[in-house]
């Protein structure tokens, strides 16, 4: 064969310029509703953002939050570092959930900026605790692809931790500037109707919003920040954490199991009007309840929309599956006192309500626990024997 | 030319050669000694089959430098006919006939050390008995469960049964396998989703994870210490961060980490009560 020095050198070249291009520059990616502002409102939340948060390469340690920065902003830089070696394929540069691996993940990673987490060990409508997070990277989330991080050293754990914290703050914070801005009827959307439909002048609309960037949103921007702030704050305070009034109930001493008594107690509880969880996990805890099969609507919109899919939805607009408690499978930990928790608090940014404190006591809430934990193995649960007849379970308790 | 061939290969041959011999001592390459009683054996196949392939090397090595040498001291004017060596029915015999006992007498040699690792009427039997754990593989991480500590199967029936149904008493970890020192334990190997490899290089255990198959692996290790879990079998992007260790620890320690591991899981977050009383 002959080698064709021309066809060579040009198939390098090709190679070089394809093969070894330059990776993606990382950078913060603005939120869809953001890029739905006009350019003027969406100019001043990009702005507000770079001063307060800064660039992936340039961090800004803003000192409203109460977040550990470490003296100079080091922990940040640390936690950045190792948030781009572990986490930023599926979580993404931004912590929006859209890393490149996210779109063959299911379920889809955790978008941080709703500044909502699922499994804490906080009171209802409460961020998590830094241990929440910190046990979450840890064991890794059973059932989905959040892997365990367990072996990491404690300190880059914390300061994984504390940049996800950082990440979502800003997320949020970004979300409320937008809320505060579309109150202004800064949506181009919005805009446009106006010109459009009632014939209001565009200058006089975009000189009433420059107006209100200009004067009023420095301060709606500082109390919202502040508001990101309490919630963090608030969220590691003693007094928020759920800590049961007693120890687990309805034990057997001699075998460490849940008593037949406390299994009746627990199944009346599940099926009962005030718990209710039948609805949604379904009489046999195979989370096939009847509130699966129905069209939701979306909230928040106008005029009223429906979810395209049947099931409930999370606030992510995701469809969520009530959990299948036959599995043995807990993506919020397996301890009794997690199980406790999700049924005290519910789980955040999804349809599992908290009834710790209104609706059911915290001994009825361990016989719930132990009904749920021993729903896997169903031989040693009597109430199991007879799901479709409540009553009949009942009675032995 | 003259003898610049001969010198080429003869000089790269002597260079391989040597680095081969300094390689071990220098610890490059080698994976370092084996900390296990098998892992040991298992190297013993290994250097046997290094030495074999050395021999052979070293041997054709001469023969080429032979050939090179002597064909280079024949004169252009002296020139005969070469030997037609192709079809050579001897030679042909010969170069099959040796290989093929040697590898006959490898594959005859190391059935025993083949037998004692996989061949399952030869494992301990206390270990079969008594699982260590169910080691679920998983993009990206090694789930495992573990029986009670307190529990002990009476029968092989119950083991394959506990594999099937998870307990109440189940104590369950991730990543992070510990074992007593010196005793030969045995897991039971799943995989999740797509094929893994279960592979701790110190103790030389590799095992593929087979989705649908549960496959018992024993191991031991002569010295107590941590050692890496690695995935041996690309099984996706994140395959390279899919590492836990195994910890080998004396039996009073393991049985004491056993034993946290069983209190942790059973936090019902109500303080200095970890194991609650009975109702009422």
């Amino acid at each position: 064969m002959r080698i064709r020095p021309a066809l060579v050198t040009l198939a390098a070249v090709v190679l070089t310029a394809v093969g070894c291009g330059q990776a993606p520059e990382a950078a913060f990616v603005l939120h869809q509703k953001t890029s739905e502002l006009s350019d003027a409102s969406r100019g001043a939340v990009e702005k507000e953002l770079l001063n307060k948060f800064g660039t992936p390469h340039q961090l800004v340690a803003w000192q409203k939050f109460p977040f550990d920065y470490g003296a100079s902003g080091e922990n940040l830089v640390t936690g950045r570092n190792l948030y781009m070696r572990h986490c930023l394929h599926c979580h993404g540069v931004s912590g929006d959930g859209n890393g490149p691996t996210a779109r063959f993940l299911n379920p889809q990673p955790r978008d941080y900026r709703l500044g909502k987490f699922k499994f804490t060990s906080t009171k209802s409508g409460l961020k998590p605790r830094r241990d929440d997070l910190r046990e979450i990277v840890k064991q890794g989330i059973p059932g989905t692809t959040m892997p365990s991080f367990v072996l990491l050293p404690e300190s880059e754990l914390n300061a994984i931790v504390e940049y996800v914290r950082w990440l979502s703050a800003r997320g949020e914070y970004e979300q409320k500037l937008v809320a505060t801005l579309v109150g202004e009827g800064g949506g181009e959307k919005d805009i446009s109707r106006r010109v459009n439909k009632d014939g209001e002048s565009r200058e006089a609309i975009l000189k009433g919003l420059a107006d209100f960037i200009a004067k009023d949103f420095v301060e709606e921007a500082a109390i919202a920040a502040g508001d990101v702030a309490d919630s963090w704050v608030a969220a590691d305070a003693d007094e928020n954490l759920i800590l049961p009034s007693i120890a687990r109930a309805g034990l057997d001493a001699k075998t460490g199991l849940p008593t037949d008594e406390s299994l009746h107690k627990g199944r009346e509880l599940y099926v009962s009007k005030k718990a209710k969880c039948m609805d949604c996990h379904g009489p046999g805890g195979l989370g096939d309840g009847v509130l699966t099969e129905q069209f939701w609507k979306i909230p928040g919109t106008t005029p009223e929309q429906e979810y395209a899919e049947p099931g409930l939805h999370d606030d992510w607009g995701n469809v969520q599956k009530p959990r299948n408690l036959t599995k043995g499978q807990y993506r919020g930990g397996r301890r009794p006192v997690d199980l406790f928790r999700r049924v005290y608090a519910g789980i955040k940014g999804t349809q599992m309500p908290a009834f710790g404190g209104t609706a059911l006591t915290d001994e009825e809430i361990w016989h719930l626990v132990n009904y749920v934990l021993m729903l896997p193995h169903q031989k040693t649960s009597p109430a199991a024997k007879h799901p479709e007849k409540p009553s009949v379970a009942s009675t032995g308790g | 030319m003259g003898r610049f061939w001969f010198y080429f290969f003869m000089s790269a041959a002597v260079a391989m050669v040597v680095t081969f011999a300094v390689a071990p001592a220098n610890n490059w390459w080698f994976p370092g000694a084996a900390l296990s009683p098998l892992g040991k054996r298992i190297d013993d196949l290994f250097y046997l089959i290094l030495v074999i392939t050395g021999v052979t090397f070293v041997g054709t090595t001469i023969a080429l430098g032979y050939v090179l040498w002597t064909g280079s001291s024949v004169s252009r004017q002296e020139q005969s006919k070469s030997w037609f060596s192709h079809g050579n029915h001897n030679l042909e015999v010969i170069w099959s006939i040796v290989p093929a006992g040697i590898l006959l007498f490898i594959s005859l040699y190391q059935m025993d050390v083949w037998a004692a690792f996989r061949v399952k009427s030869t494992f301990d039997a206390e270990a079969v008995l008594q699982p260590l754990a169910e080691v679920t593989a998983r993009q990206f991480e090694w789930r495992l469960r573990l029986p009670a500590p307190s529990r002990k199967f009476k029968s092989q029936k119950e083991v394959q049964e506990w594999l099937k149904h998870p307990a109440p008493d189940d104590v369950y970890s991730v990543n992070d396998l510990h074992f007593p020192t010196g005793k030969r334990v045995l897991i039971h190997l799943k995989s999740e989703d797509v094929l893994h490899s279960f592979f701790i290089p110190k103790l030389r255990v590799k095992q593929d994870a087979v989705p649908g198959l549960v496959i018992p692996v024993w191991f031991e290790a002569d010295k107590s210490g941590a050692y890496e879990l690695v995935c041996a079998e690309l099984c996706g992007w994140g395959h390279y961060k899919m590492k836990g260790q195994v910890v080998a620890q004396p039996e009073v320690e393991y049985q004491a980490y056993l034993k946290q591991l069983q209190i942790n899981q059973s936090d019902d977050g109500v303080p200095d009560a970890p194991m609650a009383e009975g109702a009422k």
